[in-house]
């Protein structure tokens, strides 16, 4: 019976067995889309918890909320590691209702340049997704540069999507984002994002499929962990798009 | 990556002109920030520290979990933003949640003292 509980649950279990000994804050998130050049701190650990409801109208109404639950952990100086330990979701639309399993994930990133320090904060991000049908692969170039109180970011996202039966079904994406946070106390920051992606369906760029999204994001940290909720709506009208999206990450220092 | 999704083209002209304007700002205006960063540790602020042994080493490795461990939860305060005497409990309030070890406070405190002792 133990064999089996492991089996099934062997990571979670020896995750949060180790947690407690170690103890320490990787980190708060100033936006709710777009990454921060800066990783977290060598020896520390947080669990991240992200809720994100998507609503669509067009062409019919449906409703999505997609959680995760992460675990961070600071490898060394540079290099940070999270495992996505559940990605799933609860669907609403006409035809179908109910929650369904995603995927889990490993991402690492890579710290090169500090955005104070240097002229630009730079970091790279590679992740492996796999699920029910499903994988993914995304590589991310992150840069940022702080101005006093002010924080700017940008990503550059390449992802490849492999899906279906088979994983026969083929899809790109290449997306940018960038964001602004004002430090209004050490606390609370607010701003604005911006993303705008390019999909491919089968990789086939006659059929490319852009997207902007936009809105505003607010942040509060104090002792071990930190909210962020972002609010984006599409400045563009593509059909099976969310129209409005909004997403809270809720982080805490185990 | 959401699912896969019909085909559609939609006007971006307003995305592309926010997110031209924002990304200029963010490598084109890397103006002067010099209030704001640390300053580059100098051997003239070892000397200053007289009756006290700091070396440069110690200095430099401050500036730099100063400037590394601080923004992972915010962003970095002018190092005269506080009075000299105050640095010292900031620092080590927030230690544990920058994972700093001991030695690694002092070298942030050595650092913060080494430059305010030239201004």
């Amino acid at each position: 019976m133990l064999a089996s509980l492991m089996k099934k649950c062997g990571w979670p279990i020896l995750l949060l067995s180790i947690l407690p000994a170690v103890s320490c804050f990787a980190g708060a998130r100033h936006f709710g889309f777009i990454y921060e050049a800066p990783t977290s701190a060598p020896g520390s650990f947080e669990f991240e918890n992200w809720v994100t409801w998507a609503r669509t109208t067009n062409p019919e109404h449906s409703d999505q909320v997609a959680f995760r639950h992460e675990i961070e952990i600071g490898v060394t100086d540079h290099l940070q590691a999270s495992i996505y330990l559940a990605d799933w979701f609860y669907q609403n639309d006409p035809a179908h209702s109910g929650s369904t399993y995603s995927d889990s994930a490993l991402e690492l990133i890579y710290n090169l340049t500090n955005p104070v320090t240097d002229p630009i904060g730079l970091s790279i991000y590679q992740e492996y997704k796999g699920g029910d049908r499903l994988f993914e692969w995304e590589s991310k170039l992150i840069a940022q540069r702080n101005f006093g109180p002010l924080i700017l970011a940008y990503n550059a996202t390449l992802e490849a999507l492999w899906e279906g039966k088979g994983l026969t079904e083929r899809a790109g994406e290449f997306q940018q984002a960038v964001g602004v946070s004002y430090e209004i106390a050490p606390q609370l920051s607010a701003g604005v994002e911006l993303l705008h992606e390019f999909v491919f369906p089968e990789w086939r760029d006659e059929e490319t499929i852009r997207n902007v999204f936009v809105g505003p994001n607010v942040s509060y940290r104090h002792r071990n962990w930190f909210v962020t909720v972002s609010a984006l709506v599409q400045a563009t009208d593509t059909p099976d798009e969310a129209d409005f999206q909004l997403r809270m990450i809720f982080g805490i220092g185990l | 990556m959401k699912r896969l999704r019909k085909f559609s083209r939609a006007p971006i002209t307003l995305g592309l002109s926010i997110f031209a304007v924002l990304a200029a700002a963010l490598f084109i205006s890397c103006e002067s920030t010099g209030y704001y960063t640390p300053p580059v540790v100098t051997s003239k602020m070892a000397r200053t520290r007289s009756g006290q042994s700091v070396d440069l080493a110690t200095l430099q490795n401050g500036r730099t979990l100063f400037a590394h461990r601080c923004i992972e939860c915010h962003t970095l305060p002018p190092v005269w933003h506080y009075r000299v005497e105050d640095w010292p409990p900031i620092v080590n309030s927030m230690a544990h949640r920058a994972s700093l070890k001991p030695a690694e406070r002092e070298a942030i405190i050595a650092y913060i003292r080494a430059v305010r002792s030239l201004h």
